[in-house]
């Protein structure tokens, strides 16, 4: 009966391992090809990140690879057609690198800045930034801007290190893990494996999310929040921990800021600063000695709380004085704040206290011996074992930044950060407070031809005096990054490019060069307008645009590459050498620095180049003093030899493992010729993995510095102290009052900002758009986030992954449905103060009342990512970008400013307010539409059949 | 020996991961290519072997989001083998693996009409019904690593919400937690016995409180006193 | 269910078929109204036949891969569907006996005992077709006893309107027929009535709670999974509206049962006999065709369950 199953024949098969690169989360895989076809994708066991498991983009990998989107070859814009129409001739590689490299010598020779280049969900920032260092341009970001800044610098700034890429939680021990505003995309896979470890412990997980999908889904407690309120609801917590004196007096003396001393004379000069010693040491009052000593010092006794004078009169505080009195207020008590929030107060407090429990009454204690950076040794290690993790719906908000750090002040009052069971830090994180890296502000610099910048053009400011702006206090950026406007702006503000550059806002540029971006769809604010930008001409340059030439780079076919002048054919991730490197966003795990490659495993059946490769093939051309020998020829040979010979500084390059002459070296040593060969060998990663006395506690303990000092982690051996007092805002907000020793704005509206915005602890007000648009016009809130299955893997075209979802719907409460007349599949109109747009309803029990929300990036234009003109994607999928403004509401007498958090530049969407009502019968399809984009010369090769049957053993059963 | 799998409603996320490693290992497996219909057009669509789905329990704001990955239950009693009129539906003696022998199988669709978990789905180019093999190209390949060889979904499941074994073995890992965490098997009443069995989502774990602190409430800074602490 | 035109017409054309060979042995056995000449038993025994073969042939047009359709025998011991083959298949041979005993002018016992069988194996093959719905506990509506019932009756109904068609041609003497055929369509309407009643609340089905496990509270479904139909939606997925459902039963009667009995009464009072018979006979035809149009729609798949569906 039973017939014989028939085994697979492995003699074709090989097996490679290598990294995905479906999504930031960087797994690896291990790939099994026949003969040059991909059999199958699966996780690497052995790999840190996914440790041997994969989602469900991974294993999509195979479709991505055979998408029928892929570019062909390098296109020029045919001469007399206009920008958008989408009409472009093939050209060979020498012609389209000569005409770049034409381009940008004249730039680099006469004004560097009139470059821009910004990347979108590119890994390799490390590399890019390098180029438009050594270039010359200050005009240079990822798009961290519109994504994850608020989380980063809001960490950075405060304990070291950061939600985001900068740590995790430990999952090993964590009893209470709070997840604030995490869509249920980031961090892929190790929040998966980290949830259910959790849970299969008996940890309970608390989400706070205005939606209940994918991770909140399993979450023990569901708090559904109004969005924008992440902030009062953490100080609301922090209330109830103070009231209940509920927080760790041991880890607040240690290792914080809570006990230095802050200046109080108001409305004079200093006012808000340290008060520090001759040598710049903050001070603390010691209560056993009762002097004043430096509070970095290890051999102190301070004081939390109280007032004391100054030597020279000076009346001043301990930070935690002020931070009790802030948030004892009743302002912050939870029956006050729960209407706003939108949840009980007896919810707000019963999870404070329930956080406080666990961290206080079950703490744990791992038998370690370790030494802290003071040198004291310590036998064990003490872990409060509530970890927390917090994303999306805290970073996209204008109100994001001081959100964010009000998190980590409950995870500082708990003691609950880098130890067993908290959020931990990932190498090369933490960093002292902030990182010792100031962005390029040097005018004379930026403006000297054929001059790298001194220093990257991104970094954080501590002072007004970092400001990247002129002697007038005009932006020097593009993208007015680290303007008054935007002081911390520490991911740049992609978001900020298309317009400022179109406005010739603060100047115009004459290339702007995107990487991996889909600026002119669903990674811009305001998209139809943005597209009219990019066609917009310069009157006063007849036949110019105003962004008079555009570079796109990528592998696929996107609605972007449409705008393009200039397109350059990027290869997928299977077929090219590629670095994940610890220079850049790391991968490394709490017990792991790690770092991995990719290598070719495919060949590209197409006349397709890695960016890398061009990259350093334009850096040699235009001889980049980094790319350049003393006699003027090239240095690197290809992008291989460039990883492999290049070092930042002596003995560290991009990657650490297998370093030294005969690779027997770890994290720092001389470059290695066969590095590339040991990576391959080592299925393609690197991992150090710490000894048990430097896993935790790692912003104070000395030998994991050491280790960190040696590798360039960190300057040198110093202790991080945590920051819950913010000086480096008192600073700008001095300025901002007009009672700074320096710099200091001209401009009224950057004054109100700074004085407002620029609180030294955190605060909450409301999100900015919404302070000016009427909450009774537009009654809800509008969110999207990303499905789980195409997080950052924005071409939804894989024909696997499309078939789960090819339209996106509004989600909204079913109740709230009910009221207004709503039915599930309903067509309606949703507009907000910069536009409208028209979709189809779902109801749901898990959506906040107040709220709609949908999945991004779904809505594609007609012709683009290899679809069908009637995909369903294009037809009924739909952006809520259309309704969302890159600029503030107008306001009379202010010139226009960024809707984005006055602090950090983060773009500000999901401030979005709307209002909604049923279309009219026969009202159905999405809207608005957009013009069909045309095939590419080279798009004849794909067949786009109506049954695709893929099989990688086809050969074998025909 | 009767195996199945064990799917964790607890910690599923629904991420779709075991449905596309489904789709990639079958796409190339000994019952592949599996259609996809329309994959660039306006309605794309194609054969799976394991689809998830979503539900939501109670009303606002008690609402519990459910996720609910569902592929062959492999049932012991199995109608759709029964009713297969050409004898390309069966269930092996030896493992309980219910195949469909793609030599034999006329496509008349019957068989999915008797399935009432929805896990049969006709591959309308090859004219043959197809479902989830357990990975039996996998499970048996000895040319896999020992690890490997389970099935793809299980390999990859990002959440281990998916567990594969033996429920003959009332010591397997399968059972074992079968019996702890209260599994059952879906629309226990037409009496199929699925040998899958899913786990139901946990209740909340609870926090003992301690009472008020001894200090009393704080209402004001200055009810906080200074201790002496030493870096 | 999907209603599929093919096996619409399968049911309704091989149902007619074996009611129709299947009364025609009877009313040769017995004589009826004078008894049929042998030309007309066998044209009438051809004409059933036919009826029976294009409905096998339309019924492998709904199989996806026909070239294994001869497997269909090989699971005759567990397979309704099976033994529905195996059984129109010994029924050709046998017909084809019984018609040639009568064209032949075959020993009497030959004629009987052929025509005997056939028609009893008319009858399993139609009750069997009726339990290849039946059988099935995943679909409510089926899973009932009423089902083989309601296939033979209405097979036998449409054939017995047929064959006082052919009685009405051939001159005999129309009254045992009209007996017959109203008998077995009265049988047949209140068979059918039974049913719809029934199926309005066909007691204790699955649920989506049972289908989900998932008890304690009421459950909705929020996503399917896939944005698009995929084989199962477009299988089991065909809703039909409660309105239309009720006007399709009304013209089941009206046209299925209605008509033929006041056709039967115009065939009685000798007006038109011809046309009446026909319009009878069409009535018959068309009203099971329409019958069984809706016994596909509203018919609940269980699968329906995690589609969406609250209870099936």
């Amino acid at each position: 009966m039973n017939a014989k199953i028939k085994l697979e024949n492995h003699d074709r098969q090989q097996i490679k391992y290598t990294t995905c690169y479906m999504c930031a989360c960087r797994c690896g895989i291990k790939v099994t090809l026949e003969d040059d076809k991909v059999r199958f994708i699966q996780g690497n066991r052995n790999h840190p990140t996914n440790q041997g498991v994969l989602c469900a983009k991974g294993s999509a990998g195979i479709m991505k690879q055979y998408s029928t989107a892929k570019l062909t070859q390098p296109l020029m814009r045919k001469p007399g057609t206009e920008r958008g129409e989408g009409i472009y001739e093939a050209i060979s590689w020498e012609q389209a690198l000569d005409v770049l490299t034409e381009r940008l010598e004249e730039i680099r020779a006469t004004d560097p800045s009139k470059l821009a280049y910004f990347t979108g969900r590119d890994q390799m920032q490390a590399l890019t930034g390098l180029w438009a260092q050594q270039f010359g341009t200050p005009n240079w970001a990822a798009h961290g801007g519109f994504c994850s800044v608020n989380m980063a610098a809001a960490g950075l700034y405060t304990i070291g290190f950061s939600f985001w890429e900068f740590g995790a939680p430990d999952w090993d021990f964590a009893k209470y893990f709070i997840m604030w505003g995490v869509a249920e995309d980031h961090s892929s896979n190790p929040i998966k494996i980290g949830l259910e470890k959790l849970k299969r412990r008996g940890g309970k997980f608390v989400t706070v999310n205005p939606v209940r999908t994918g991770y909140s889904a399993i979450a023990d407690e569901w708090l559904p929040i109004k969005p924008g309120m992440d902030g009062l609801l953490a100080m609301s917590m922090v209330h109830v921990l103070l009231k209940h004196e509920q927080f760790d007096y041991d880890f607040l003396v240690k290792y914080t800021n809570a006990s230095w001393l802050v200046v109080q004379t108001p409305g004079q000069k200093g006012d808000g600063l340290f008060l520090r010693d001759e040598a710049g040491n903050p001070l603390i009052w010691d209560i056993e000695k009762e002097i004043f000593k430096n509070g970095v010092d290890g051999d102190i006794a301070p004081a939390l709380f109280g007032e004391y004078v100054a030597p020279d009169g000076r009346r001043v505080k301990t930070v935690f004085s002020m931070l009790a009195e802030r948030y004892l207020d009743v302002r912050y008590a939870p029956e006050n704040v729960a209407l706003e929030v939108g949840l009980p107060a007896e919810t707000i407090e019963r999870i404070a206290l329930e956080m406080a429990h666990v961290a206080f009454k079950e703490a744990v204690e791992l038998p370690i011996e370790w030494t802290d950076v003071w040198g004291r040794k310590h036998d064990k290690v003490v872990g409060r074992p509530v970890a927390m993790y917090a994303m999306r719906g805290i970073s996209a908000h204008s109100n994001g930044f001081h959100a964010c750090r009000a998190v980590h002040f409950i995870q500082m009052l708990l003691g609950a950060l880098d130890g067993p069971g908290n959020f931990r830090a990932r190498a090369p994180y933490p960093k002292p407070i902030p990182p010792h890296q100031l962005p390029e502000n040097n005018i004379d610099i930026i403006n000297a031809p054929n001059t790298p910048l001194s220093r990257p053009p991104l970094g954080f400011p501590t002072r007004p005096e970092d400001l990247v702006v002129d002697e007038f206090g005009n932006p020097l950026r593009i993208d007015k990054a680290y303007s008054w406007e935007v002081p911390i702006a520490s991911h740049g503000m992609m978001h900020m490019v298309i317009t400022n550059a179109t406005n010739h806002d603060p100047y115009a540029i004459d290339t702007l060069i995107l990487f991996m971006a889909n600026m002119a769809w669903n990674s811009t604010m305001n998209t139809k307008n943005v597209q009219d930008m990019l066609r917009m001409k310069d009157p006063e340059e007849p036949g110019e645009y105003k962004i008079p030439f555009l570079v796109v780079i990528d592998a696929f076919h996107s609605e972007m590459t449409n705008f393009a002048d200039l397109i350059l054919p990027d290869t997928t991730y299977l077929e090219r050498y590629d670095t994940i490197s610890l220079l850049d966003r790391p991968i490394s795990e709490p017990d792991a620095a790690a770092d991995a490659i990719r290598y070719p495993l495919v060949t590209p059946d197409r006349n397709v180049r890695p960016w890398q490769e061009v990259m350093v093939e334009l850096a040699s051309r235009l001889k980049f003093p980094a790319f350049t020998k003393p006699d003027g020829s090239r240095k690197f040979k290809d992008y291989p030899d460039f990883i492999v010979n290049f070092e930042r500084s002596p003995g560290i390059g991009f990657l650490s493992g297998w370093r030294g002459k005969d690779g027997s070296k770890s994290l720092k040593g001389e470059p290695n010729p066969k590095q590339w060969e040991k990576y391959i060998e080592n299925q393609s990663f690197f991992a150090h993995h710490w000894p048990e006395n430097q896993k935790y506690i790692r912003y104070a303990n000395k030998d994991y510095l050491e280790v960190a000092a040696d590798a360039g982690f960190v300057g040198k051996v110093e202790p991080i102290i945590m920051q819950f007092y913010s000086e480096p805002l008192q600073k700008f907000r001095l300025a901002g009052m007009g009672l700074y020793d320096g710099p200091q704005p001209n401009n009224q509206v950057d004054r109100e900002r700074l004085v407002k915005y620029f609180d030294p602890l955190p605060m909450w007000y409301e999100p900015l758009e919404q302070q000016r648009v009427d909450a009774g016009e537009y009654p809800f809130f509008a969110l999207t986030q990303r499905p789980m299955f195409m997080y950052h893997s924005w071409d939804s075209q894989n024909v696997w992954l499309r078939q789960i979802m090819a339209q996106n719907y509004m989600y909204m409460n079913a109740r709230k449905a009910a009221e207004m007349g709503i039915k599930d599949f309903d067509w309606i109109w949703v507009e907000s103060h910069n536009g409208k747009i028209r979709c189809q309803v779902k109801t749901m029990e898990g959506t906040q009342e107040d709220t709609i929300w949908t999945w991004n990036a779904i809505g594609k234009q007609k012709g683009a990512w290899g679809l069908k003109e009637n995909a369903s994607e294009a037809t009924k999928g739909f952006l809520l970008n259309h309704l969302i403004s890159e600029l503030l509401p107008e306001k009379s007498g202010e010139r226009r400013v960024t809707n984005s958090d006055p602090v950090t530049g983060q773009a500000a969407w999901f401030d979005l307010r709307v209002r909604i009502w049923k279309a009219e019968p026969g009202e159905t399809g999405s809207w608005p539409q957009f013009d069909t984009l045309k095939p590419y010369p080279g798009d004849e090769r794909y067949e786009r059949p109506n049954v695709l049957r893929y099989d990688a053993r086809s050969h074998e059963k025909n | 020996m009767r195996l199945g799998l064990v799917i964790d409603l607890d910690v599923c996320v629904g991420c779709h991961a075991c449905a596309i490693a489904c789709k990639e290992w079958n796409a190339s497996g000994t019952i592949g290519p599996l259609s996809d219909y329309q994959p660039y057009g306006a309605e794309p669509s194609g054969v799976w072997f394991n689809r998830i789905r979503h539900f939501e329990m109670d009303e606002y704001p008690n609402n519990k989001t459910v996720n609910f990955p569902m592929s062959c239950n492999h049932c012991e009693d199995a109608d759709c083998v029964t009713v297969c009129p050409t004898g390309a539906s069966y269930k092996r003696a030896e493992d309980g693996i219910v195949l469909v022998d793609q030599d034999k199988c006329m496509g008349c669709n019957y068989c999915s009409w008797a399935c009432p978990y929805g896990a049969r789905e006709l591959d309308r180019s090859s004219g043959t019904m197809k479902k989830c093999t357990l990975c039996v190209d996998r499970i048996y390949d000895q040319n896999l690593p020992v690890e490997e060889r389970q099935p793809s979904c299980v390999l990859t499941c990002p959440a281990h919400a998916r567990m594969f074994g033996d429920f003959d073995d009332p010591d397997s890992a399968v059972s074992r937690v079968v019996r702890e965490r209260g599994g059952y098997g879906l629309m226990p009443e037409l009496n199929y016995n699925p040998t899958n069995q899913y786990l139901p989502p946990r209740r909340k774990p609870v926090i003992e409180m301690s009472g008020a602190p001894k200090g009393g409430l704080k209402e004001s800074i200055k009810q906080f006193a200074n201790r002496l602490v030493r870096r | 269910m999907h209603p599929a035109f093919s096996v619409i017409f399968f049911t309704v054309a091989s149902g007619a078929g074996f009611g129709l060979f299947s009364l025609l042995f009877i009313a040769d056995t017995f004589k009826l109204g004078g008894g049929f000449e042998r030309d007309q038993l066998v044209a009438g025994g051809l004409i059933a036949m036919a009826l029976v073969v294009f409905g096998l042939l339309s019924s492998t047009f709904h199989l996806a891969n026909p070239k294994n359709a001869w497997r269909a025998f090989s699971r005759f011991r567990t397979s309704w569907l099976s033994r529905e083959g195996v059984f129109a298949m010994i029924f050709m041979p046998l017909a084809l006996i019984y018609l040639a005993s009568i064209m032949f002018d075959a020993p009497l016992w030959l004629r009987e005992i052929s025509g005997f069988l056939t028609a009893v194996l008319a009858w399993i093959t139609v009750f069997s077709t009726g339990m290849i719905y039946a059988c099935l506990k995943t679909i409510r509506q089926w899973n009932t006893p009423l089902v083989p019932a309601n296939y033979l009756a209405l097979g036998y109904a449409s054939g017995s309107l047929l064959l006082l068609l052919g009685a009405v041609i051939s001159g005999l003497d129309t009254m045992p027929y009209i007996a017959m055929s109203a008998l077995i369509v009265a049988i047949a309407a209140v068979l059918k009535a039974i049913y719809y009643f029934w199926i309005r609340d066909p007691g204790l089905s699955p649920t989506i709670n049972t289908a989900t496990g998932l008890t304690r509270a009421k459950v909705k479904l929020l996503d399917t999974g896939h944005t698009h139909g995929t084989f199962l939606t477009q299988e089991f997925g065909y809703r039909l509206a409660r309105k239309k459902a009720g006007l399709i039963k009304t013209l089941v009667f009206v046209i299925g049962f209605g008509l033929p009995g006041l056709m039967l009464i115009a065939v009685f009072n000798g007006e038109s006999g011809q046309f009446a018979a026909l319009a009878a006979a069409l009535g018959g035809l068309i009203g099971a065709a329409m019958e069984r149009w809706l016994f596909f729609a509203e018919a609940r798949h269980v699968v329906n369950l995690y589609h969406g569906a609250q209870r099936c």
